[in-house]
């Protein structure tokens, strides 16, 4: 094998972050600035670049004295916290619990979980409009089946339930598919982090006479922080930009009295269904400002303190 | 062991006279973005094409509807990668054509202007942009149709005349059909709205918005479409049921919708697919109150930054004006022509098996021409979800109407102003 | 007789496991099931519940309307390549960004974070202009080069440097005379296993999946993925619904065969995190 090049320890991380940064100057950046830039124009794009028209700070003033705007916010956080919130709940235990329960079914388990994740959003499509349908789909069969099952009797609705149809039931159906779509993803996530954890401490602390539970919280739990920290990153911004769910499950049109509008998906019909991109832009910017907002909350919550172990 | 290098040499020579002979066939492509099905309707014209042009290839870009919508966009944002023929559908030929980023192929060198006469008046005039630039030439067309089950109307004693005489007495024989067979008159009742405020346009009216920029969302078109919408709901007539979805679908296989207005196309559709065991309790009648309105319809258009205009007109004439590439397209695609002069043909006097042997063409080709054009708005799709919003409030919340058109006519005042 | 409550928890939960994972298969086992049956079978309702006899006339179908190995074969190279671009670029960056200090390490790392927050859909138009700048319109090197600066993949890594490779390690190569590209390559890698073949995987699939970078870029139905060309046989009022979930799920296999072989990697990774 040829010998390395020999850099010093101040010159090696630039040379390590010169491909990323290349890329990312020339692929990230300008369609950054470039989308800043159209926030403070007015351009309808079938009439080509030209006839872009300053116009200063009106497209913000528009975006927040927007009632659709706000009501896309309130529906964003909303299925961001119903979605994102039970993904990681349940995900921790789950990757735990298949990380020391399962040895030879560990890989059916886990790819159960995360063949969501693969399904493209075509299909999904499909599906959900099949078992989301009122008389017939399976989610409504399903429910109305708990309804025999004696002591789980009361979880059955009443008459079948019109998820895509009312108004307040698309929230529910749309956090449903994300949550679906995504528990699988954070349990790879947190059980590729948990196989960073040395067996020797949990052996060591079952020898000091510590349960399975008491392991999990003191031991587990904060070992995982890190990865906590991006996946609950990852889900708050995933979350606030959610856009292919609800889209593909109201058709594109935000569902009834728009409940399944997210701000993404407001974003997206400005630009190409009213043919408004400096709006559209406008609209990602104040989208950023919460996003960032709720980043950087979730730093301060999470972010693992102190040097690496 | 060596090759005589004069055999290298002579394979060499030939190789280079054959492409420089090759080459000076000179291949030119004619690009052609489009979507299904008007994408098979083009390649099926290859043949004619290559008759006429031998050494121009013709290339084809197929997309999904939206796909391709948002693809032709991003080009027409900047001028770059577009191709030398555009296919644009109806729900997008208003704002491409207000763009300016269209060639007009109305005076020379296209000179198609003069061509006018031979298309169906509605199709033409929505291909004129409002500076009066003729931007996109129809080649297909959805004129509006009801179709209806005749065995449930037979069951609950309702006539076609019932059912076409005017609105109220349509929304009576639903009333009817539901009380005796429990069938549903309309999938949604919004479809009621979506026809009834099309209706009775005269030329050059806007649709929500006129040529002054007024709002016209609480004239008595629209209160008259919402409550009739909202008596349909009450009386439970209407199945909440979104078109194309599965319960669509099975609402028809299973008769529980009795009637859809739609285009002519979707008689195929129901044969095809969606529920052709039904086939023979079907028959297309005029719209009710003699409205007249189309669904969809597809346009050729030219960008101004196309590279091969000459070519691309003369594909486009060759699509729109031949009689027999329309009459194939109608035959194999379904494809309602939008050149006149094929509405003679014999295909339109045959009987439909589907629709009991009815010759429903007849009815469809006279629709066409009454068809009146609707001008176009670039705040018509906002509109359109304003309107539709603050209608699911009064059908599902009970929102009273005359507070619903106030509210959805200053949401678009809102936007109008800018 | 006593229940004995110790043995019931674990039983419940892998009850609750069994059960989650069926509903997780559900849908995906509907793919398979419609890819089988007609178009006008598929919006019965109820649905088909179990295999039909049209999957090899979805099969003719599909292949007759797109070029569909064709697509597939596209959707392989883009995606193998962005793989290995995006996993030797983001484990390079992200150990960086982890172990060092450099100028601009702070604005730099928010910038790239800043991009997470945007939609990708806004990008559209400016990467279409830098593409078409540089000519690459219809060309696969606009798929797979642009994805390698992957913001995820920069602070993934990072995460995981972070939190499974000790600085003291990085002191004692250095003690011991490694170079620091050594460090980086014999040290950090073999490390970062399970982070590798996670981002791998998550970079794979993405790749695999993704129609809108495509549909930017791509001008010519030959060169179209997977996604491109399945959505090209959707027709607002004609779709060969069976054929479209045909291709849906044969694209699903690459995916299932990937991960299959992936996950072993991550039990090694176990046996090369623990011992230290």
């Amino acid at each position: 094998m040829t010998r390395l090049p020999r850099l010093s320890p101040e010159a090696v991380p630039y040379v390590l972050i010169s491909p990323f940064v290349v890329l990312f100057l020339v692929f990230g950046v300008f369609p950054l600035g470039f989308s800043f830039f159209l926030a403070f124009q007015s351009w309808e794009p079938t009439a080509g670049l030209a006839s872009m028209k300053f116009v200063g700070l009106d497209n913000f003033a528009f975006a927040i004295t927007d009632e659709w705007f706000w009501k896309s916010l309130k529906n964003t956080a909303w299925l961001a916290v119903a979605s994102g919130v039970p993904q990681h709940v349940v995900a921790i235990p789950l990757a735990y619990f298949i990380h020391t329960s399962f040895k030879r079914t560990r890989n059916g388990v886990i790819g159960a979980y995360f063949l969501p994740y693969i399904t493209s959003t075509v299909a999904i499509a499909m599906m959900f409009s099949t078992l989301f349908s009122t008389d017939f789909g399976l989610i409504n069969v399903g429910l109305q089946a708990l309804g025999s099952v004696p002591g789980l009797g009361w979880l059955a609705p009443a008459a079948p339930i019109d998820w895509l149809g009312r108004a307040e039931n698309v929230k529910p159906a749309i956090a449903m598919v994300v949550f679906w779509r995504y528990v699988g993803f954070n349990t790879v996530l947190y059980l590729a982090a948990l196989q960073t954890i040395p067996n020797d401490i949990y052996e060591a602390a079952t020898m000091d006479g510590a349960g399975r539970w008491q392991q999990f919280w003191f031991i587990t739990l904060p070992s995982l922080q890190p990865m906590i920290y991006f996946g609950v990153t990852l889900s708050v911004i995933g979350g606030l930009q959610l856009f292919e769910e609800p889209f593909i499950l109201t058709g594109g049109r935000g569902g009834t009295d728009q409940t399944g509008m997210t701000t993404a998906m407001y974003m997206y019909r400005t630009a190409f269904e009213f043919n408004d991109f400096g709006g559209a832009s406008a609209l990602s910017w104040l989208l950023f400002v919460f996003v960032a907002l709720l980043t950087w909350l979730t730093n301060r919550a999470f972010k693992p303190r102190g040097p690496a172990r | 062991m060596a090759h005589a290098p004069i055999g290298n040499w002579l394979a060499a020579s030939l190789l280079l006279a054959g492409s420089a002979f090759f080459n000076a066939q000179a291949q030119q492509t004619l690009t052609i973005a489009a979507f299904p099905a008007v994408d098979e309707i083009a390649k099926a014209a290859i043949p004619a094409w290559n008759k006429k042009h031998p050494d121009v290839e013709i290339k084809i870009t197929s997309r999904a509807y939206a796909d391709h919508h948002t693809a032709m966009t991003t080009a027409l944002s900047t001028s770059s990668n577009l191709p030398d023929v555009m296919v644009v559908e109806y729900g997008y030929v208003g704002r491409f054509a207000e763009g300016g980023g269209l060639e007009d192929l109305a005076g020379a060198p296209y000179n198609m202007k003069a061509q006018q006469a031979r298309f169906v008046p509605f199709a033409w005039k929505q291909g004129t942009a409002s500076s009066g630039a003729q931007v996109a030439i129809p080649t297909d067309i959805g004129p509006g149709t009801l179709l209806y089950r005749t065995d449930i109307m037979k069951k609950a004693g309702v006539t076609e005349a019932e059912l076409t005489q005017s609105w109220e007495s349509y929304v009576g024989a639903g009333t009817k059909i539901k009380t005796v067979t429990g069938a549903y008159l309309v999938a949604h009742a919004r479809d009621i709205k979506d026809i009834i405020i099309r209706s009775n346009l005269q030329a050059g009216d806007g649709l929500y918005i006129d040529k002054t920029g007024k709002v016209l969302v609480d004239s008595p078109r629209f209160v008259r479409a919402f409550e009739l919408s909202k008596k349909v709901r009450d009386q439970k007539l209407d199945g909440k049921i979104g078109a194309w979805s599965n319960e669509w679908s099975e609402g028809f296989k299973r008769g529980t919708i009795a009637t859809q207005m739609s285009g002519a196309w979707l008689a195929g559709h129901l044969n095809n697919w969606l529920a052709p065991e039904t086939k023979g309790q079907w028959r297309a009648a005029q719209l009710p109150e003699k409205a007249w309105a189309s669904w969809g319809g597809s346009f050729y258009s030219i960008p101004k930054g196309a590279k091969n205009k000459a070519l691309a007109a003369e594909f486009i004439s060759m699509m729109t004006l031949t009689p027999e590439l329309q009459l194939a397209a109608f035959k194999s695609q379904d494809a309602f022509p939008a050149l006149l002069e094929t509405h003679g043909d014999a295909f339109f006097e045959q009987p439909i098996s589907f629709l009991a042997d009815q010759k429903a063409r007849l009815l469809w080709r006279d629709a066409a021409r009454k068809i009146s054009a609707v001008d176009v708005h670039k705040l018509d799709p906002i509109a359109d979800e304003i309107v539709n919003t603050e209608l699911d409030k009064v059908l599902d919340q009970g929102k009273d109407i005359r507070t619903a058109l106030a509210d959805a006519k200053a949401l678009i005042e809102r936007r109008v102003k800018r | 007789m006593q229940i004995n409550t110790d043995r019931l928890a674990p039983r419940a939960a892998y009850l609750l496991v069994a059960v989650g994972a069926v509903v997780m298969l559900l849908p995906f086992y509907f793919m398979f099931v419609f890819a089988s049956h007609s178009r006008t079978e598929i919006f019965n309702l109820p649905p088909p519940l179990f295999f039909g006899s049209d999957f090899l006339l979805n099969l003719d179908i599909l292949t007759t309307k797109i070029p569909f190995w064709r697509s597939l074969g596209w959707s392989l190279y883009v995606a193998l390549a962005s793989t290995g671009l995006t996993l030797l670029f983001c484990s390079m960056g992200g150990y960086a960004f982890a172990m060092f200090e450099f100028r601009f390490k702070q604005p730099l790392f928010l910038l790239v974070m800043g991009t997470m927050l945007l939609p990708s859909f806004l990008g559209m138009i400016p990467s279409f202009m830098i593409m078409d700048a540089f000519g690459w319109i219809d060309q696969p090197r606009a798929l797979y080069i642009p994805g390698a600066a992957s913001a995820f993949g920069i602070f993934m890594m990072r995460q995981f440097v972070t939190s499974s490779i000790p600085r003291d390690l990085i002191e004692a190569a250095r003690m011991d005379g490694c170079g620091e590209l050594g460090i980086y390559w014999r040290i950090v890698v073999p490390l970062l296993k399970p982070a590798m073949g996670t981002l791998g995987l998550i970079t794979f699939i993405a790749s695999w999946n993704n129609f809108i970078g495509p549909l930017i870029v791509m001008r010519s139905p030959e060169m179209y993925t997977l996604p491109l060309a399945l959505r090209s046989m959707q027709s607002p009022v004609n779709t060969e619904w069976g054929a479209v979930m045909a291709g849906s799920a044969i694209a699903t296999l690459p995916l299932l065969v990937l991960f299959a072989i992936s996950s072993r990697r991550l039990i090694d990774g176990l046996t090369a995190g623990a011992v230290k």
